[in-house]
């Protein structure tokens, strides 16, 4: 598992600290900053970088593959996060951990402190790689909306080759909103939403707020008529796999303007783990609840992906849909998969996926 | 609750289509239909409308948005010029039985671009705004001035980010210079085979000797080429066609996976003689049986095959978008993001429109290199590129998916304002979606097998073909 925090000496700052560390002389095409940290000596089990004239001491035995990663430092922490790992797709800045939802498959369950962060995030952005996609997540990013908006006006005005990947249960717009979200530069932002059935009970069931369906739609609409890249996000679970084809009528029809239909598999973490036995599909041994919604999705000409199936647990005629979509720092093979012909070409497992618990048709190809 | 206004059409005794502007459709009744025009619908209806997408409850919600942006789909936006057809010569090596107008002989003088031309073409293409650009270079047969070819292509290579080639050739006879040019990633080839070898001699090759050379070439290219990148359409002589499994397995046995069966479309004295009405019927019923030998072959084959226009309309039937094809989109924007460029520097809408003008039967040019474009007479087409507001498609179950062809009009009719249900255009289309609908309704699953494949979907969901009690 590739890790997201590493040991480091305490260094005297007073306020978090956002750096870039390099390891090799920036190349031309990159940014260059005054929150550059050059690598100025390399150990076996630990690697020093200048900050600004202190010695910044981070324990790894890697230190070439931080080339270019945009880390974070606390005051008073002996730890570093990597914000934005350089070599990889996969880089989510977490806004939040509030929570206006208590989706019962939730991976990340909400806290009720909040700190804010928007200021270090932006120094990130300016730091982050050419034409890096960035996730933007919670907890619900859109609890501190004023906040995010300044801090996305601010982000595509300092770097307009950076795109947006912005998590949202989509419940905190309003009409009045519509002026600040035409003045974002709607084409490099994907709105991944989610929404669960199209029968309203089963929805707020899930996401375990009542009226939370009626103003996803309202603001769905808002987004769609704002000119919004959305990527609808439908995990599915025994509370909704039944729902699943009148889902696909429901988004092919009310809400066509959606780019992609993301079906996916449940995340054994957070309440997922607490409510798995009652909830996990297994659609290794039942394929047919996702076959009919994809058929008519796809039929009807929209694009539709399926995240976090293993392509074994896939017919084959579906596997076109599966997607990379497990990220690399959470990703793990089975010791099944050593010999399978597909494993380049599937995203894998969860790192905490519960083989025991889990598909019942897992196979090498 | 609002319903959008439902088009209809009486397929069969108490078996009506219904459609709305947005595309979607579903099967009903009498019944429903007076329900429907009389303003008393039952609760039952009102949820069977709202699920389908065919009414909402308040401007701006869900319901009307949703509807809004499938209705924007079906509308063929307007682009800027990046499709060319370009015929450097009318000059060929072939006299096939249904060219007499497009072509000059083999030999002849000033049919070919000069220098100046050249420079002409050049120069046009260097205006265009577009950073991507399809060329299709037709004549004549264009591989008989390889050397313009090469000169365009270069030239779009360094202009355009994105540029694609399509030589529409007979094959007839290929240099190994123009096999190289032939062979570049970029490059595909489009050639004529009507669908049997016998047939094809008859009507274009002529002697066993030229047929053979065809024949060897035409294998030459898909070995080359790859088959991705060389499509082969047959013209059909609805009096005179092809066994449709003949035609099947010559495709098939050469590895081809897309047939465009293409009616042959005579013009001018040509056209009177052996008349389209005359064999309207005809056509109707070789395209069916064409169709269910296609589904036949489908049922147990491990490479499937189409029929494009078919596998086009059914696309945009349940999709919506689709906007690539000029015989069917709407409106059928006139020289906006398609032109012809002939021999001599006159600019057209379409290839047909210039056929039709090289018969001297009307001019429809837009223009010439000399002169730019016409932008008078092409915003004179354009107030009638849509059938929006035509008075009897409004009223058509396939307006949604169907669109104008004014050259056609022009060409058979010297006029675009006859009753639409009268125009060869209309008449066609119309069959032929009845067919498409039949297909989408049938309950055979080697039909089902077939859409899902002409689709690109795993399976074909038939929740798709809805009827309302």
């Amino acid at each position: 598992m590739i890790q997201l925090q590493l040991k480091i000496d305490p260094i005297p700052i007073v306020e978090p600290l956002v750096v870039r560390l390099r390891t090799s002389p920036p190349d031309l095409s990159a940014t260059e900053s005054d929150h550059d940290a050059m690598m100025v000596s390399k150990g076996t089990e630990s690697a020093d970088f200048d900050v600004n004239g202190f010695s910044l001491r981070v324990h790894t035995r890697q230190a070439e593959s931080l080339d270019g990663d945009v880390v974070l430092v606390v005051p008073g922490r002996g730890t570093l996060h990597r914000l934005i790992r350089a070599s990889s797709n996969h880089n989510t800045l977490l806004i939040t951990e509030q929570c206006d939802q208590k989706c019962i498959m939730c991976s990340q369950p909400p806290k009720k402190y909040h700190r804010d962060m928007f200021d270090q995030f932006l120094q990130a952005i300016v730091l982050a790689p050419r034409e890096a996609t960035i996730g933007l997540s919670g907890g619900e990013p859109f609890l501190h909306k004023a906040r995010l908006m300044e801090f996305l006006r601010k982000a595509q005005t300092a770097r307009p080759d950076i795109r947006f990947h912005i998590l949202t249960n989509c419940q905190h717009f309003e009409p009045a909103d519509e002026a600040d979200l035409n003045s974002l530069n709607m084409a490099s932002i994907l709105w991944g939403i989610p929404i669960y059935a199209a029968n309203p009970t089963i929805h707020d069931q899930i996401v375990a707020k009542e009226g939370a369906f009626e103003i996803l739609e309202r603001n769905l609409a808002l987004l769609g008529k704002a000119g919004a890249v959305l990527e609808l996000r439908t995990v599915i679970l025994k509370s909704n796999i039944t729902e699943l084809e009148e889902l696909a009528n429901h988004v092919t029809r009310n809400l066509s303007f959606a780019q992609v239909w993301a079906i996916m598999q449940l995340e054994n973490i957070g309440y997922a783990r607490m409510n798995w036995e009652t909830e996990f599909c297994d659609t290794s041994t039942e394929f047919n609840g996702v076959a009919d919604a994809v058929d008519l999705a796809v039929g009807r000409g929209l694009r539709t992906k399926l995240y976090n199936f293993p392509l074994c647990t896939v017919p084959p005629a579906y596997r076109e849909c599966c997607t990379l979509s497990i990220s690399d720092w959470k990703q793990k093979f089975l010791p099944t998969c050593d010999d399978c012909e597909l494993r380049s070409s599937c995203t894998g497992f969860f790192e905490w996926y519960p083989e025991e618990r889990g598909f019942s048709g897992i196979r090498a190809q | 609750m609002k319903v959008w206004p439902l088009q209809f059409r009486k397929l069969d005794e108490d078996d009506i289509l219904f459609s709305d502007d947005a595309g979607a459709f579903f099967r009903s009744s009498e019944a429903f239909l007076d329900r429907y025009v009389n303003n008393q619908l039952t609760d039952h209806d009102s949820a069977f409308l709202k699920l389908g997408g065919h009414a909402f409850d308040a401007v701006g919600d869900p319901a009307f948005v949703g509807f809004a942006s499938r209705w924007t789909q079906r509308i063929n936006p307007v682009t800027s010029l990046g499709y060319v057809i370009l015929v450097p010569t009318l000059r060929c090596n072939l006299m096939c039985d249904y060219c007499q107008v497009s072509r000059a002989a083999e030999n002849a003088r000033g049919f070919d671009w000069d220098d100046e031309k050249l420079a002409q073409v050049i120069a046009f293409l260097d205006h265009q705004p577009t950073t991507e650009i399809k060329i299709e270079f037709q004549g004549g047969e264009p591989l008989l001035r390889l050397d313009l070819l090469v000169a365009v292509r270069k030239f779009c290579r360094s202009k355009f980010a994105k540029s694609e080639f399509v030589i529409c050739t007979n094959l007839q006879d290929v240099s190994e210079d123009a096999w190289r040019f032939l062979e570049a990633e970029d490059t595909y080839v489009s050639t004529s085979f009507d669908g049997t070898s016998e047939l094809h001699q008859t009507q274009r090759t002529k002697t066993a000797s030229a047929h053979e050379q065809f024949n060897a070439n035409l294998d030459l290219a898909l070995e080359r080429l790859g088959t991705d990148r060389v499509s082969a359409l047959p013209t059909i002589d609805p009096l005179n066609p092809p066994e449709p499994t003949d035609v099947i397995s010559a495709f098939v046995s050469r590895g081809l996976g897309s047939i465009f069966l293409r009616r042959v479309n005579y013009q001018g004295f040509a056209r009177k003689k052996y008349g389209l009405g005359k064999s309207h019927q005809e056509w109707t019923d070789y395209y069916r049986r064409f169709v269910g030998a296609l589904i036949n072959h489908n049922a147990t084959a491990e490479h499937m095959i189409e029929e494009y226009y078919l596998s086009h309309t059914l696309r945009r039937i349940l999709q919506g978008g689709h906007h690539n094809h000029v015989d069917m989109r709407n409106p059928n924007w006139m020289g906006v993001d398609y032109l012809v460029i002939d021999f001599d520097g006159n600019f057209y809408p379409t290839d047909e429109a210039r056929m039709v003008s090289r018969v001297g039967q009307i001019d429809l040019s837009i223009g010439s290199l000399n002169s730019g474009l016409d932008v008078q007479k092409i915003s004179a087409f354009n107030q009638h590129a849509s059938n929006f507001d035509d008075p009897d498609c409004v009223h058509c179950v396939y307006k949604a998916y169907c669109g104008l062809d004014l050259v056609d009009d022009l060409s058979r009719y010297g006029r675009i304002d006859i009753p639409r249900h009268q125009t060869e255009h209309c008449r066609s289309h119309m069959d032929f979606f009845d067919f498409a609908f039949e297909l989408l309704y049938s309950e055979d699953p080697d039909v089902h097998k077939s859409i899902a494949s002409w689709l690109q979907v795993p399976r074909y969901n038939q929740t798709m073909a809805q009827r309302h009690p």
